[in-house]
């Protein structure tokens, strides 16, 4: 009697499409440069390129399977996307507001690093079941 | 069938906080959806008040109610919270709902990244609408903030500065919204859930995260060279400047529009299978399809510059015409899967084929502006505002709505009024052809887009897209009192009030913090018509049996 397969937990795979369409782009750049137009090929094929980079740490790092951290609430990343707009709006309203944006924004990663940590302290501390499949 | 997917531990800290300011900074992926949902409707209301006061000014030939520059800020800001801050937020905000319900995974990958991607959006529109309380007012160099309009000479002041901020923040916001969807597909699935048994809706979704991933990050780039052409200047300039920046931008700009049409394929897809009580037709030919359909989208960029004589325009004239054989796939699938079906005309279903007539009006006309000597008569003309209306207002639109009244059941656990929702339905079809339809002709006998000013004798067809714009405010008015009412007084909806395919489906309305308690067996792409037809047969043999 052989042994029952043995679940997995993670989902397998799942970088074939993101390189299959890498490869149709590549394809579709190399036509319009063989057309004459190498520059703006160039830019086109860069396309792929983030794609082909997901793609590649998938494969490399597939997922654990194993629980996740996650927080209900997040103050400091709305706090660090208040800084790092207000830091942006800074470009054109001066170099002021640019600053204060910035503390925020320095203000803010800290906190969120801090309750990064904290998480992580608590979910060593705790444990969930999975939700559990229906019988057939 | 294997349990579930991988489980988050929640960490209580902040349980407290959620139950006040929780919604602003829950990081949930259903409460980030419903927020990007709420700021992107009310840019969409803003954005269309500016459409009403520019078909009001357009009514009659002359200047009545605003100015040409105002005008010019009108028309700008009205496409740029459309594209920007309505359209590809609301897309994003559907698949950032609906895929870790569809796919079974109990929440989303970096759900702060999320919740920071809202954030930013949120700041980027606030920044670019803020520019109307600036001296020179509000962005004005159009949607695409062509150079030489949009440098410092061309646009002075500080309003076109917050524009050129605020389109990088927002998009710098969708982006990140749609890596956190690319990497739940790619790592969250529940461990049955290969890719060939993702739903219709979700791979759409995949389709969109990979356009967006490989052309939004260029727009932003563009965006930080004009600020600082602007500011420093040296980047655009000369001969090949304005052709350098067309490039750049269009390299995102016709790819997005496909971020706001592939969403709502996926929703018109769902909707049309579910209530033609069918499987979807051809499904794996719609995902073959959908591949190549993005591919190629970010290969036809060069059909908008057409016009400069600086593009091999034989290349992107035969990618753009190709679009036709995927769009074409797609089609079939959602023809095929209504032919032989127990087609069921609810609301959903009817804005989903408001969404197939529709847009096969804007995509005709696409094949047409594909065409370079056809589209060196049109280009500039209302030709090409009523082209792509009919794919953003017609069709989009009208597949949002197709979805939001779908999933509307699922999202709050009540269902929409029938007779409202139908009714709403009829009168944003009048209001849509009767404001775009009209501009065909205009466009085709010369008007130009971009005018607030005409000659007399297009008067007649100006004053019927005003009424129709008329129309259709008033459609949108019913649809969202329908949504307020029924949110109101509750028609309790249960966990699937349509008999539906897919495994959102499976659980609560709306669904609980970790999205499911339980997995049915995933065997294909719809697990509950598994489980019914699965049912069926065993009623049908136990029958033989009696």
């Amino acid at each position: 009697m052989s042994a029952a397969p043995r679940e997995r937990s993670a989902p397998r795979g799942g970088g074939g499409p993101l390189v299959a369409w890498a490869c149709l782009q590549l394809a579709l750049g190399a036509m319009l440069a063989i057309w004459g137009e190498e520059v703006t090929a160039l830019l086109f094929l860069g396309g792929a390129l983030p794609l082909l980079v997901v793609a590649a740490w998938n494969h490399r790092w597939p997922p654990s399977g194993r629980p996740r951290l996650l927080s209900r609430v997040s103050v400091p990343v709305v706090l660090l996307a208040l800084g790092a707009g207000i830091g942006a709006i800074g470009f054109t309203g001066g170099l002021w507001l640019g600053l204060i944006g910035a503390e925020i924004a320095i203000f803010a990663a800290v906190w969120l690093a801090r309750e990064i940590v904290l998480e992580q302290r608590a979910a060593r501390r705790s444990a969930v079941a999975p939700p559990t499949a229906v019988a057939r | 069938m294997a349990g579930g997917a991988p489980v988050a531990v929640e960490v209580e800290r902040g349980a407290g906080l959620e139950r006040g300011l929780a919604w602003l900074v829950a990081t949930d992926h259903k409460k980030t959806a419903a927020k990007i949902a709420v700021v992107s409707l009310f840019f969409f209301l803003l954005s269309g008040l500016l459409a009403l006061t520019m078909r009001a000014e357009l009514a009659q030939p002359g200047l009545q109610f605003v100015s040409d520059h105002t005008y010019d800020e009108l028309f700008s800001m009205h496409g740029s919270g459309m594209i920007y801050l309505f359209l590809t937020p609301a897309a994003l905000a559907l698949g950032l709902y609906l895929v870790p319900l569809q796919i079974g995974a109990s929440q989303i990958a970096a759900p702060r990244l999320a919740l920071f991607g809202f954030w930013i959006y949120l700041i980027g529109g606030v920044s670019m609408y803020s520019g109307f309380l600036t001296d020179n007012g509000a962005g004005s160099a159009t949607w695409t903030a062509t150079i030489p309009l949009s440098d410092s000479a061309g646009t002075p002041g500080v309003g076109m500065d917050l524009w050129v901020i605020g389109v990088g923040l927002a998009t710098l916001g969708s982006l990140l919204i749609a890596i956190t969807i690319l990497f739940t597909i790619l790592r969250l699935r529940a461990p049955a859930m290969t890719m060939l048994r993702m739903p219709v809706f979700s791979w759409t979704m995949l389709a969109t995260t990979f356009t967006v991933v490989a052309a939004f990050p260029v727009l932003i780039g563009a965006m930080c060279l004009l600020l600082a052409e602007r500011h420093i200047g040296g980047i655009f300039t000369g001969s090949t400047g304005s052709i350098a920046y067309q490039h750049i931008f269009w390299f995102y700009g016709h790819p997005v529009v496909y971020v706001m049409f592939f969403p709502f394929v996926g929703a018109v897809g769902e909707t049309v299978a579910t209530f033609a009580r069918k499987r979807f037709f051809g499904y794996r030919a719609l995902v073959v399809s959908l591949l190549f359909f993005t591919a190629l989208s970010m290969a036809v960029w060069g059909h908008h510059m057409f016009i400069t004589g600086a593009v091999k325009n034989q290349y992107y004239a035969l990618t753009s015409t190709m679009l036709a054989i995927p769009a074409g796939i797609e089609y079939l699938d959602l023809i095929g899967t209504m032919i032989g079906g127990a087609l069921v005309f609810r609301a959903p279903m009817l804005f989903a084929l408001g969404f197939i007539l529709q847009f096969l009006i804007g995509g005709l006309t696409g094949i047409i502006v594909a065409s370079p000597p056809l589209d060196y008569h049109v280009n500039g003309s209302y030709f090409i505002v009523a082209h792509f209306h009919y794919t953003l207002f017609a069709g989009s639109l009208f597949g949002l709505l197709a979805g939001l009244h779908y999933w509307f059941p699922k999202a709050t656990g009540a269902m929409l009024r029938e007779r409202l929702a139908k009714a709403s339905f009829w009168v944003l079809v009048l209001g849509a052809n009767l404001t775009f339809f009209p501009m065909f002709f205009l466009g085709y006998e010369g008007m130009p887009r971009r005018v607030a000013d005409y000659e007399p004798r297009f008067g007649d067809l100006n004053l019927l897209s005003t009424i129709g714009a008329g129309v259709i405010a008033v459609g949108i008015l019913m649809v969202l009192g329908n949504m307020v009412l029924s949110v109101r007084r509750r028609i309790p909806a249960g966990n699937d009030p349509w008999g539906a395919q897919t495994l959102e489906w499976w659980t609560t309305s709306p669904p609980p913090l970790r999205n499911f308690t339980s997995l049915p067996p995933i065997r294909s792409y719809a697990p509950l018509q598994d489980l019914r037809e699965a049912g069926e047969e065993r009623e049908e043999r136990a029958e033989v049996a009696a």
